[in-house]
C-alpha cells in the first residue's frame, strides 16, 4: 500500500523530460501503484462527484420535463428546427473521437506512447457516446418512435429511408459504440484480473473474477489476446474515419447554405479528434496529478499529444479557410450571403469570432515546446477548444439556418433553461461516468504499462532515454 | 337539426365525459373483463335521421353574416350538423364566392369556450322566463311610462327589414321609446358631406381605368370589399388588355396601399389638400404638386372611366372633394353612384351613443335595453359610456359574451350566434339576404329579434315564419318553393338600392386654409383593426395570430409610425409610448411602419379588451379611452413621450426585404409589352447524371399544379385563415408566435423595397410547393414524406417522427412542426369545430400544406362513384376558394386547356428558387406595375 502514496521513482529521473517513463519500478510497485485508486477513495474525489452527481439529477429532470411536455420547451423553431441538441449531439460525438484514434490508430502505428493513456481516452470515448446517443433520441418529436430509424423487418414492411443520412448515422454510431466498448473491455480484461488478485474484500474479488473472465495471465492467452486486440483496433480504426464522416453527411446532404459542402466529411473529422484530445487533457491532466502518475504519464506523452492538437488545429483552420473560399468562389449569393455576412456579422458573430478565435488561435501557443509540456496552458488551452469547438457546431447548425434561402423566413434562435440545463447536465453525466471509472476501474492499462516498462529496462537498462 | 348541449358539461376538471375516458381506458387495459359490462350511456340507433343526411357527407347551406350593417352571403359547410368551414356564395353581390377574414373566422366564435352561457340579473343567476316577465310590457310599462319615454334601445348598425319591422311594432307600443344605434367607428364622415344626408356611395370598378383611392382600404376592409376587390382584379388579370391604373393616397400602409401603382403616404390632414389640389387641376387650374398634377391628368384623361374613392372615416371636406371631383370628371353616374343608407337610423346624429349618453346623464332613461355590440368598450372615453350605462336604472344587455358591457348592465342575456339563428339584413347594395341557422343555439342564446320580441310582449315567435313573412315584402314570392328556393340560394336576386342624387355641400368645397400646426405636431389617427375590427373579433385565436398584412405583427395593435418620425423623437420598434391629450393617456408600444406618413400616429381600435375573453384579455392596448367624444377618427395636437420601457413583438417576418433574391417579382407594364422575360432559367433543365425527378412516377390521370398570381395578390390573408379553418391548423399563441413557432400551412409573405419614406410591397403567398423533386423527401430517415403519383409531396403523420430534417432542407421553409401538443386541452365546443376530413396532429410531428388532398380525394372518389374522369377544375383548394382576387388557379397540369396549365405557360410565370432544381409545382406569375410614366423619373 505504502507503495502507492509515494511517486514511483525515488529520484525522479528528470535528466530528460521528455523520456515515456521516468524511473524502472517493477511490475509489482507499478501494480500497486496503479490498483491504489481502487480500494480508496479521498475527499476530492467525493466532491466531485457529488458535483456530477447533482448535473446528472439536472439531466435526468429537464430530459424527463422535455419528455413530458415536447420539444417546445426547447427555444428551437422554425427555421432553426435544429439547435442545442444537435450542437451536443456533434460535440460529444466528436470528443469520443479521440479514444479510439490514441487507442487503435496509434497501435497500429506502433506509438509505443499510448499505452499510459490510452485507457483514460477509451473511457472518455465511451462516455461520451453514451452522452452522444441521448441527443439524437431526446431531439426527436416523438422519441418513442426511435427505432424506427433502425432497419428491422416491422410487419408493416416498412424500412427506413437509406437516401437520407440519418439511418447511416444511428447504424454508424451504435456500431462504432460497440466496437469501442468491445476494444475498452478487451483491453481491460488482464488489468481487471490484476484488481481480482489483488482485492481487498471478497466481494470485489467475485466482481472483479466475474468480469476478469477468467484471466489466468498464460502465455497461450496472451496471444489469443495480442490478435484480438490488434485485430479490433483494425476493426476500430476505420470507424473513426466513417463515424464522423456519417455525422457530417446528417449536414452535407441537405442543400442549405452552410451545410452543402463537400469538404464536410474530413473537416468533420479532423474537428473531432481535435475535440477529443482537447478532452484527453482535460481528463488526463488532473488525473494525473491527483493519483501521482508523472512518471507514467510524462511530458513525453503531453508533448505528443500537444503535436497532435496543433497538427488538428492546423487542418482545421485549412478547412474553415477552403469552406469560406468555396462559398465566395460558387458565386451563390446564398452560399456567400451565409460565409460572408451572416456568420462574421450575423447575430451570433459574436459566437463565431470566439469560436474562430478559440479553436484556430490557442493551439498556436503549441508551436513554443514549453507550452507543451506546460499543464496549466495545457489544461486552459484544451478547455478553450472544447469551447470553440462546441461553437464550431452551434455556428454551423444554427447560423446556417437562421437565414437561409427566403428572407422572409429568417429568424433566430435562443435557447431556453432547458437546453442549457439539459447541456450542462450531460456533461454532469459524462463526469459522474468518468469519476465512477477512475474508481472502479483501473485507469491506466497497468498491463501494458508493464511492458512498455520491461521493453525500456531491455532496450537500454542503465538509463532511460527519449523514445517519443 | 341536432342539438348540442355543450354548456350542460360543467366545466370541472373532471367531467363525467372526461371521468368515462380513463374508466374506458383503464378498462381497455383491463381488458378481460370489459365484455360483460354495458356501456354507462344509452346507445340509441339513428332512427330519426334526416332524409338528406348521410353521416360522412357534408352538406352546404347558405346564409348571410351581418357585419356593420350589411351582409355578406355564405356558403357554410356542416358536418352531421357542426358547422365546419365558411364560404363565401358564389351568386351574392357582396361575395361572389369568396371570404373575408372576418366571415370565416366567425365559425371560431361559434364554437369559442369563453361564449356566455348563462342569463344573469346583477349577479344572479336567472332565467328567460324570468326576464320575460320583467320586461313585459306588464311590467315595464310601470318604469318608462305608458308612452315609453324612459325606454331606450341601443342597437348595433342593422339593415335588416325583420328587426326594423320588429322596431317598428315596439313602436306602436311604446311610441315615445327611443332607438339608438352604436356604430363605433360609423360613417361619421359621409354625413354632412352632401345637400342630402343618409346616402351611401356605391362604385363600380369594372368600368374604373383610373382610381384614386383617398385613406380608404376599399380592398380589404368595409361592406363589399370583396366584391370591390374582384372587380378590381378582374381588371389586373391580363395586363397586356386594359389594365386599371390605381393611386392610393393614406397615412398608414393599407392593404390597398400596397396593391397601389403609385402610393403617396399623407398625414390626414394633408388628404383634403391633395383632392383639392386634384379638383382644381381637374377644373383647369394650376398649382398642383407634382403627384395630383399627374393623378388628375389621368383621371381627366379617362373621363368617366375612372373612380374617387374616400375612406368612410373620412373627415365630410374629404367627401366631398372626392365626390367634387368624380361630378366634375363625369365618373358620376357611370363608376359612382349614390344610394340611400339602408341602415336603421341612417346616420343621425341624435342616435349615436354620444346622445343616448347624455339623455341618461339628464335622467331620461330608466330602461335600456342593449341589444348587442360593446359600447363600453367601443364608445370613446370621453362619452363615458361605461359610468352612464352604470347609472341606469334597468338595463339589458344581450351579448355573446360576459365583455364589458356585459359588466355595465343590471340583466345579462347570453346572445346566439349569427349560424345559431334566423334573420336577414341587405347587403351594401341592397340584395336582400337571409341569415339560416345551421345549428340550435349552443348555449340556449336568444336573437336580437326574440328579445324585441319580448319587449313588445309577444309570445316567442317563430323566428323562421316572422322572416318568411318580411321576405315576402322582398322579392321572394308566396309558396313553399318559392321560400325554399330562396334559402338554398341564400339571397333574392336582382334587388339594388334606388340611386339618389346628391351634390356635396358648396361651403365644403373652399380651398382648404393653411393648416396652424405647430412643427412637428403628432397627430393621431384611429382605424379599425382588419383583423380584430372594433375588438368584437379580439377572443378569436385565428384572427389575433394572423399577421397584420402590412407590419406581420400578431396578438397586438401598436403605435404606427414613420420610421423619420422616430427618429426625430428618439423612438424605435418597441418603444412603449406615452400618449397624451390633455389629462387622458394610452401607453402603447411603437412599431416603425416604411411609408406611413410622417408626424402621424395610427392607432387601431379593438384591443386592450378586458372583459371576461380569455383569448382577447391582455392582447394589446385599449385606445379608445384616447378618442375625442364626436367620435372624430382624427387627434390632433397629442403628446408623445417615451417612457422607456420596452415590448417585444410577435412578428412573423422580420427581415422586410429580398436581400436581391428576387422571390417576388415584378415587371413594368413597359417590360412586359417589350416581351421581357421574367425569368432567365425557364425552359432549361438542369443537366444531371440523376434520374429525373427520383421516387415518384407522376403517372396519375391528375398532375396538381397551383399557380398565383402577385399580381391581383393583395395580401388580405383571406386564404390564411381559410387554410386554417380547413386544415384544423392550431393556434400557438403569442410567445410561440414570437418564437417563429406558428403553424399557418399557407403564409403571406411581404416585401418592403425602396425608400423607407415611400417604398413598394409585394405580397407572396408562401406555401408548400409540391416540388417534384422535393428536398424534403430525401432527408427524411423514415420515408414520412413522400411523394403521391398525381405530384403531391405527401406527409404521413402516422410515420413521422420529428427529426424535422424536412425542414431543415426546406428552402421554402414552408414546413410547420407541433412542438408540443398544441391541441391539448380543447374543449368539446372547440373539437365540433374541426374539420373530420383532416387529421388533428399529435405533438411532435411535421405538417405542411397538402394541397387540400382531402378535397381532392373527394372529388376523385366522386367522380368514381359517377363512373365519369375528374376533372382538374372540380377541385378547389380552401386558399383558392376563399381569395377575393382569385389570385390563386388550382388544377391539373395533364388537361392543356386548363387554367393552370395556361398559367403556366405565360410570359410572366417563374417558380421560386428555381435554380435549386427542385421543380415546383406552385407557379408564380409575376406582378404588373401599371406605372404612370410621368411620375416615374426614368420613364
Amino acid at each position: 500500500m505504502s507503495a502507492a502514496a509515494r511517486p514511483l521513482s525515488e529520484q525522479p529521473a528528470r535528466t530528460d523530460r521528455l523520456a515515456l517513463m521516468h524511473g524502472r519500478p517493477s511490475a509489482g510497485e507499478l501494480t500497486d501503484h496503479l490498483l491504489a485508486p481502487l480500494w480508496r477513495s479521498s475527499p476530492l474525489w467525493w466532491l466531485l462527484f457529488a458535483l456530477s452527481s447533482a448535473g446528472t439529477l439536472l439531466l435526468i429532470a429537464t430530459v424527463t420535463y422535455t419528455v413530458a411536455r415536447g420539444i417546445g420547451v426547447w427555444g428551437n423553431n422554425i427555421p432553426v428546427a435544429w439547435a442545442y441538441a444537435i450542437t451536443n449531439f456533434v460535440w460529444w460525438i466528436g470528443i469520443g473521437h479521440a479514444g479510439t484514434f490514441i487507442s487503435a490508430f496509434l497501435i497500429l502505428l506502433n506509438q509505443r506512447w499510448r499505452g499510459s493513456i490510452n485507457r483514460v481516452a477509451e473511457a472518455m470515448t465511451i462516455f461520451a457516446l453514451v452522452n452522444a446517443a441521448i441527443f439524437p433520441v431526446l431531439h426527436l418529436g416523438r422519441p418513442w418512435f426511435f427505432y424506427w430509424l433502425i432497419p428491422y423487418p416491422a410487419t408493416m414492411n416498412v424500412w427506413p429511408n437509406f437516401k437520407s443520412a440519418l439511418p447511416w448515422d444511428v447504424a454508424a454510431v451504435t456500431t462504432y459504440f460497440t466496437v469501442s466498448l468491445l476494444f475498452w473491455f478487451l483491453g481491460l480484461v488482464p488489468d481487471l484480473a490484476s484488481a481480482r488478485d489483488r482485492a481487498t474484500t471478497r466481494a470485489r474479488k467475485i466482481v472483479y473474477g466475474i468480469f476478469a473472465m477468467g484471466w489466468r495471465g498464460s502465455g497461450f492467452q496472451w496471444q489469443r489476446y495480442r490478435v484480438a486486440y490488434v485485430l479490433l483496433a483494425g476493426l476500430a480504426t476505420p470507424l473513426v474515419i466513417s463515424v464522423h464522416s456519417v455525422v457530417s453527411l446528417d449536414f452535407s446532404i441537405a442543400q442549405l447554405p452552410g451545410w452543402h459542402s463537400t469538404i464536410f466529411p474530413p473537416y468533420f473529422v479532423v474537428g473531432a479528434i481535435y475535440s477529443g484530445l482537447a478532452m484527453v487533457f482535460v481528463l488526463v491532466l488532473p488525473l494525473r496529478r491527483a493519483f501521482k502518475l508523472h512518471d507514467i504519464i510524462t511530458d513525453a506523452h503531453l508533448d505528443a499529444l500537444a503535436k497532435l492538437t496543433l497538427a488538428m488545429a492546423l487542418m482545421l483552420t485549412y478547412s474553415y479557410v477552403i469552406e469560406t473560399f468555396m462559398a465566395w468562389y460558387s458565386a451563390n449569393p446564398a452560399e456567400q450571403y451565409t460565409y460572408l455576412i451572416a456568420r462574421p456579422t450575423g447575430p451570433y458573430a459574436v459566437v463565431y469570432w470566439i469560436m474562430t478565435a478559440l479553436n484556430v488561435g490557442t493551439p498556436q501557443l503549441f508551436w513554443v515546446p514549453r507550452l507543451r509540456t506546460n499543464p496549466v496552458v495545457l489544461f486552459v488551452a484544451s478547455v478553450g477548444i472544447l469551447a470553440g469547438m462546441w461553437m464550431e457546431r452551434f455556428v454551423i447548425i444554427v447560423t446556417s439556418l437562421n437565414r437561409d434561402f427566403l428572407t422572409s423566413s429568417w429568424h433566430t434562435y435562443a435557447p431556453t433553461w432547458v437546453d442549457w440545463g439539459i447541456l450542462a447536465g450531460s456533461i454532469g453525466l459524462f463526469g459522474f461516468l468518468f469519476l465512477l471509472f477512475v474508481r472502479f476501474v483501473p485507469s491506466v492499462a497497468i498491463s501494458e504499462v508493464k511492458a512498455l516498462s520491461i521493453q525500456l529496462s531491455a532496450a537500454r537498462p542503465a538509463r532511460a532515454t527519449s523514445d517519443a | 337539426m341536432h342539438r348540442h348541449d355543450a354548456h350542460q358539461e360543467p366545466h370541472d376538471e373532471l367531467t363525467r365525459r372526461t371521468f368515462l375516458k380513463a374508466l374506458g381506458a383503464s378498462l381497455a387495459l383491463a381488458g378481460l373483463d370489459g365484455c360483460t359490462r354495458l356501456p354507462a350511456e344509452k346507445i340509441l340507433p339513428y332512427v330519426n335521421q334526416p332524409p338528406e343526411l348521410t353521416p360522412g357527407i357534408p352538406l352546404h347551406y347558405a346564409t348571410s353574416m351581418v357585419l356593420d350593417g350589411f351582409a355578406t352571403g355564405l356558403i357554410v359547410e356542416a358536418h352531421e350538423g357542426r358547422p365546419t368551414k365558411i364560404e363565401g356564395n358564389p351568386e351574392h353581390p357582396a361575395s361572389l364566392g369568396a371570404a373575408g377574414l372576418l366571415e370565416q373566422a366567425s365559425l371560431l366564435q361559434l364554437y369559442d369556450p369563453d361564449r356566455a352561457t348563462h342569463l344573469r340579473n346583477g349577479s344572479a343567476p336567472s332565467s328567460w322566463q324570468a326576464f320575460v316577465t320583467a320586461f313585459s310590457p306588464a311590467a315595464l310599462r310601470q318604469r318608462v311610462g305608458a308612452r315609453g319615454e324612459r325606454l331606450a334601445l341601443l342597437l348595433e348598425p342593422t339593415s335588416s327589414p325583420l328587426i326594423a319591422s320588429r322596431v317598428d311594432v315596439l313602436r306602436t307600443l311604446y311610441p315615445a321609446m327611443r332607438v339608438f344605434v352604436d356604430a363605433p367607428l360609423g360613417a361619421t364622415g359621409m354625413d354632412g358631406a352632401f345637400t342630402a344626408t343618409g346616402v351611401i356611395p356605391q362604385y363600380d370598378f369594372r368600368a374604373a381605368d383610373v382610381i384614386l383611392s383617398v385613406g380608404s382600404n376599399f380592398l380589404a376592409a368595409g361592406p363589399f370589399n370583396l366584391r370591390y376587390a374582384r372587380d378590381f382584379s378582374d381588371r389586373r388579370r391580363s395586363p397586356a388588355s386594359g389594365m386599371n391604373r390605381l393611386y392610393v393616397a393614406e397615412s398608414d400602409f393599407s392593404v390597398t396601399g400596397g396593391a397601389a401603382d403609385h402610393r403617396v403616404p399623407l398625414a390626414p390632414g394633408a388628404l383634403e389638400s391633395m383632392l383639392a389640389e386634384v379638383l382644381n387641376a381637374v377644373r383647369g387650374g394650376g398649382g398642383a404638386s407634382p403627384w395630383s398634377a399627374a393623378v388628375a391628368q389621368d383621371l381627366m384623361a379617362h373621363t368617366g372611366r375612372g373612380v374617387v374613392i374616400t375612406g368612410e372615416n373620412q373627415s365630410a371636406r374629404v367627401h366631398a372633394f372626392a365626390a367634387a371631383i368624380n361630378d366634375a370628371l363625369s365618373n358620376t353616374g357611370r363608376t359612382v353612384w349614390f344610394t340611400r343608407s339602408p341602415l336603421l337610423g341612417g346616420t343621425d346624429t341624435s342616435t349615436s351613443v354620444n346622445a343616448l349618453s347624455e339623455a341618461i346623464a339628464g335622467g331620461q332613461i330608466d330602461t335600456l335595453v342593449c341589444l348587442g355590440g360593446n359600447p363600453s368598450y367601443s364608445t370613446p372615453g370621453a362619452v363615458g359610456f361605461s359610468a352612464s350605462m352604470r347609472r341606469v336604472p334597468n338595463s339589458a344587455y344581450l351579448g355573446a359574451y360576459e365583455n364589458e358591457t356585459a359588466r355595465d348592465a343590471r340583466w345579462f342575456v347570453p346572445a346566439a350566434h349569427y349560424l345559431e339563428t334566423w334573420g336577414d339584413a341587405l347587403a351594401y347594395d341592397g340584395t336582400y339576404s337571409l341569415v339560416q341557422p345551421l345549428v340550435q343555439p349552443l348555449h340556449g342564446g336568444k336573437s336580437v329579434v326574440e328579445l324585441l320580441s319580448v319587449l313588445a310582449g309577444e309570445p316567442l315567435p317563430d323566428v323562421r315564419e316572422a322572416v318568411r313573412k318580411v321576405a315576402t315584402t322582398h322579392g321572394v314570392a308566396a309558396g313553399d318553393t318559392a321560400w325554399t328556393g330562396a334559402l338554398g340560394r341564400g339571397f333574392v336576386a336582382g334587388q339594388t338600392l334606388a340611386r339618389v342624387t346628391v351634390t356635396p355641400r358648396p361651403d365644403l368645397l373652399s380651398p382648404p386654409t393653411a393648416v396652424a400646426q405647430p412643427d412637428g405636431a403628432i397627430t393621431v389617427a384611429f382605424a379599425y383593426d382588419t383583423r380584430v375590427h372594433d375588438g368584437s373579433f379580439a377572443n378569436n385565436g385565428w384572427l389575433q395570430e394572423l399577421p397584420d398584412p402590412m407590419t406581420k405583427a400578431t396578438w397586438d395593435n401598436a403605435a404606427l409610425i414613420a420610421p423619420a418620425t422616430a427618429r426625430r423623437l428618439g423612438i424605435t420598434t418597441g418603444d412603449v409610448l406615452d400618449i397624451s391629450n390633455g389629462n387622458v393617456a394610452v401607453r402603447i408600444p411603437a412599431l416603425l411602419v416604411p411609408g406611413h406618413a410622417i408626424d402621424t400616429l395610427t392607432l387601431p381600435l379593438g384591443y386592450g379588451r378586458a372583459g371576461a375573453e380569455r383569448v382577447a384579455r391582455g392582447v394589446g392596448v385599449d385606445v379608445n379611452p384616447l378618442r375625442p367624444a364626436n367620435g372624430s377618427s382624427i387627434l390632433g395636437g397629442v403628446a408623445v413621450k417615451r417612457t422607456g420601457e420596452r415590448h417585444e413583438f410577435a412578428v412573423t417576418q422580420g427581415h422586410w426585404t429580398m436581400e436581391g433574391r428576387g422571390q417576388a417579382r415584378t415587371l413594368s407594364l413597359a417590360e412586359l409589352s417589350r416581351g421581357a422575360p421574367v425569368s432567365d432559367r425557364r425552359a432549361r433543365r438542369t443537366l444531371t447524371i440523376y434520374d429525373p425527378p427520383s421516387a415518384p412516377r407522376l403517372d396519375a390521370p391528375q398532375q396538381w399544379a397551383m399557380t398565383i398570381d402577385l399580381g391581383t395578390c393583395i395580401g388580405c390573408s383571406a386564404c390564411v385563415v381559410a387554410c386554417q379553418a380547413e386544415n384544423n391548423i392550431p393556434v400557438v399563441g403569442r410567445d410561440d408566435v414570437a418564437n417563429s413557432r406558428e403553424m399557418h400551412w399557407l403564409r403571406i409573405d411581404r416585401y418592403v423595397e425602396g425608400p423607407e419614406e415611400n417604398p413598394r410591397t409585394i405580397t407572396q403567398p408562401m406555401l408548400c410547393q409540391q416540388c417534384e423533386n422535393a428536398p424534403c423527401e430525401y432527408v427524411c430517415p423514415v420515408g414520412a414524406t413522400t411523394h403521391s403519383s398525381d405530384g403531391l409531396n405527401e406527409m404521413v403523420y402516422n410515420r413521422c417522427v420529428g427529426t424535422r430534417f424536412c425542414s431543415n432542407n426546406c428552402p421554402y421553409k414552408v414546413r410547420r412542426f407541433n412542438w408540443i401538443d398544441y391541441n391539448a386541452g380543447l374543449s368539446d365546443t372547440e373539437q365540433m369545430g374541426k374539420n373530420p376530413d383532416v387529421t388533428v396532429r399529435e405533438r411532435g410531428v411535421m405538417e405542411k400544406c397538402t394541397f387540400c388532398v382531402q378535397r381532392i380525394r373527394e372529388a376523385e372518389i366522386a367522380a368514381r362513384v359517377d363512373g365519369r374522369p375528374l376533372r382538374g377544375s372540380e377541385v378547389k383548394t380552401a386558399c383558392q376558394q376563399s381569395c377575393p382576387t382569385n389570385a390563386i388557379v388550382f388544377g391539373s397540369l395533364t388537361e392543356r386547356d386548363s387554367d393552370v396549365a395556361r398559367q403556366r405557360g405565360d410570359q410572366r410565370a417563374y417558380t421560386v428558387l428555381d435554380e435549386l432544381d427542385t421543380h415546383p409545382r406552385v407557379t408564380y406569375l409575376a406582378r404588373v406595375r401599371n406605372a404612370n410614366s410621368s411620375l416615374e423619373p426614368h420613364g
